[in-house]
């Protein structure tokens, strides 16, 4: 999961590498620290912000007030910007330098390059070297890498380097990265951070897990994830088609054959039938979320089960529909596997309109004939 | 080794007194599966599922002669299991436990390297030589013996395949879930070889997601082999929101990197053929 920019340098600083002077804005009246120029940036976990118009540079404390105003409560790139970073414009020649996990290397990765900046993955100068998983066999791979860069800050990079290294390490992250890295000779500073944190790890890393439960709407998914312990994540908060989906890969592709067919499918779910454990509680919690959002037109629940008994689910399913008064749309369920003539019994008498069926293109079919407003 | 596993393979289940250790060896053995054993570390229990329960892998080697294990318990605790099975001397491990930490994977990867073994998984529902064995709990229903290997990063998304192509009569010779974490055992391009030696297997089924670099490294593994046999690819995420984990660990699209159409674009330069549906996957197997 990616860090914002401002959760990224507050980690920087934390082990000892140097970030601008900032503030974190949540509205459009923070003073902007120290003097000017500075940089608003908006404060969503996705890369080209500056591209996209979310990061402005400033002259004057007016136009910070303006730049903020304008970006909070916008969309960017998907993500509503609840938050704004000020801080003081670094100047220096810009670098680039990131250490990441090497999936297949069972390692690290080491970037660098002279030429830092947005086009860096457009550039070709970005030189890469695999090194043991280890902060030393980092640093010393980097060490051969910068050795043409001056005097002045060589022996600083170096050492942002090893503490890259050493906190993608101590926080088990996926990837640290730092561009650009403005170099001068009064010194070095991180002018952007990105940080993906694994979030299998963070049960054991509280300073991270704090990072997150401290900002739920930014973080949402994520704490969703760590609270509920399954995974749902909103695709579109005007979508159509709410899921009550088990297994990841199945959802993913749900939801492209259904923007295929023309349906806007509000959500990616993964129910994980397995750990429900008889009690109905899970799709309690889907449900309330799918209909929180008033553009729903229909629930599409698939279930493949391979061990999770069908029977047991559809007790469990029309159990939650029945507790979920909110719920006003078609439902369509699609349910194969073990227990499937049990778990169909049980919803033709308690939910005797849904359409069940062990045909996935059938449920799409209908799904899509409901989307479009006509029967199918 | 994974091509030349058999009914007659010994297979021990590490954590087998648990909820999830207990059942599955129940169902791997329904199956047909050779469990000669388990290991917990509940010394008042001496049975489960029918087959002796031991203190650690090393007992439970020694006893029986088994060559691979299944370890089902949590995440956190997967590496210590691997060490310990591969301390044992077991040459294949499969875990299934979904959320091994990245850098717990990173040194399982090496720890199985070094020992010259064999590690499919984290996050995998397992593997099958469907009519022979299965390592895992991957659902009887979609196991049918035949001519197609299937290699998935997905569980589910897979059943919905092996389902639907075994319903239209198309079998699997083998079945590889490398499972959907970044980090991780065999990959997509390491079982490529294996799967062109396979006499059972005439045709290669990828199943796999955006994020990571493993459908690339397969496209280049297929060209650079030679094509042998035909290759069919399926990938989920088209829709993948950007910067966010769908569910999986490594499906996470950022920028153009992982995206569904690099992994297209290099799959079908290497002559694989790659779908836009389940229905169109499964036509063109049936197709040929």
């Amino acid at each position: 999961m990616l860090l914002i920019e401002a959760d990224g340098k507050s980690l920087f600083a934390e082990h000892g590498i140097p970030v601008p002077v900032g503030v974190v804005a949540t509205d459009a009246g923070v003073l902007p620290p120290g003097a000017g120029p500075w940089m608003v940036k908006a404060q969503v976990p996705v890369g080209g912000r500056g591209k996209a118009g979310g990061i402005a540079r400033c002259a004057s404390a007016a136009e910070v007030t303006a730049a903020t105003g304008r970006m909070l409560g916008s969309r960017l790139k998907g993500h509503q910007v609840d938050a704004c970073l000020i801080e003081q414009a670094a100047t220096g020649q810009e670098r680039y330098l990131s250490v990441m996990v090497d999936a297949a290397g069972y390692g690290f990765r080491v970037i660098w390059s002279a030429a830092g900046g947005v086009e860096i993955e457009q550039s070709g100068t970005a030189q890469g070297r695999l090194c043991p998983p280890d902060p030393d066999a980092v640093a010393a791979a980097l060490a051969e890498m910068i050795a043409d860069e001056p005097d002045a800050w060589r022996s600083t990079v170096a050492d942002i380097g090893h503490r890259l290294a050493r906190m993608l390490v101590e926080r088990e992250l996926a990837l640290a990265e730092i561009n650009p890295l403005f170099v001068s000779d009064s010194g070095c500073v991180a002018g952007d951070a990105k940080v993906v944190v694994d979030l299998n790890a963070v049960e054991r890393q509280p300073l991270l897990a704090d990072m997150i439960r401290v900002r739920p709407s930014i973080y949402a998914d994520a704490n969703r994830k760590l609270e509920e312990g399954f995974d749902y994540v909103e695709l579109d908060p005007r979508g159509e088609i709410g899921l009550v989906t088990t297994g990841a890969g199945l959802s993913m592709m749900l939801i492209d054959e259904l923007t295929a067919r023309g349906a806007k499918p509000l959500n990616f779910c993964d129910i994980r039938t397995g750990q429900m454990r008889g009690s109905p509680a899970r799709l309690m919690r889907v449900l309330e979320w799918i209909t929180a959002r008033g553009s729903l037109k229909a629930v599409l629940v698939n279930i493949f089960a391979g061990i999770t008994d069908l029977g047991e689910f559809a007790g469990l399913l029309a159990t939650a529909i029945e507790s979920t008064p909110g719920l006003q749309v078609p439902v369509v369920a699609r349910l194969v596997g073990r227990g499937a003539p049990e778990a169909r019994a049980i919803l033709a008498e308690r939910q005797p309109s849904m359409l069940v069926t062990e045909d996935l293109e059938e449920a799409l079919a209908r799904i899509e004939s409901i989307v479009r407003g006509r029967p199918a | 080794m994974i091509h030349t596993l058999s009914r007659e393979t010994p297979v021990i289940v590490q954590g087998i007194t648990g909820r999830m250790g207990r059942t599955h060896a129940g169902l791997m053995r329904a199956y047909g599966t050779n469990i000669v054993g388990g290991t917990s570390t509940r010394t008042d229990i001496k049975e489960a599922a029918g087959v002796p329960v031991f203190a650690d892998c090393a007992e439970a080697v020694a006893a029986t002669g088994a060559i691979a294990s299944v370890f089902m318990a949590p995440p956190l605790e997967t590496e210590a299991a691997v060490r310990e099975a591969l301390a044992a001397g077991i040459k294949l491990v499969v875990t299934v436990a979904e959320g091994v930490p990245l850098h717990d994977a990173i040194a399982i990867g090496r720890a199985v390297n070094q020992a010259g073994a064999f590690w499919v998984g984290a996050s995998t529902p397992g593997l099958a030589i469907p009519g022979e064995t299965k390592l895992g709990f991957l659902p009887d229903v979609c196991l049918r013996p035949g001519p197609l290997a299937i290699m998935t990063k997905s569980g589910t998304l897979s059943y919905e395949v092996g389902y639907r192509l075994a319903r239209e009569g198309l079998g699997q010779s083998i079945w590889v879930g490398v499972g959907g974490d970044p980090v991780k055992g065999l990959r997509f391009a390491d079982l490529l070889p294996m799967f062109f030696e396979d006499p059972r297997t005439e045709a290669i089924v990828l199943v796999g997601e955006v994020g990571g670099t493993e459908e690339e490294e397969c496209a280049e593994a297929y060209a650079r082999l030679g094509r042998r046999k035909p290759l069919h690819a399926l990938i989920a995420g088209r829709e993948a929101k950007e910067g966010v984990s769908m569910g999986h660990a490594g499906a996470l699209v950022h920028g153009e990197s992982g995206t569904l159409d690099s992994k297209k674009r290099r799959l079908e330069a290497a002559g694989a053929r790659v779908y836009a549906s389940l229905e169109d996957l499964v036509r063109g197997c049936v197709g040929g």
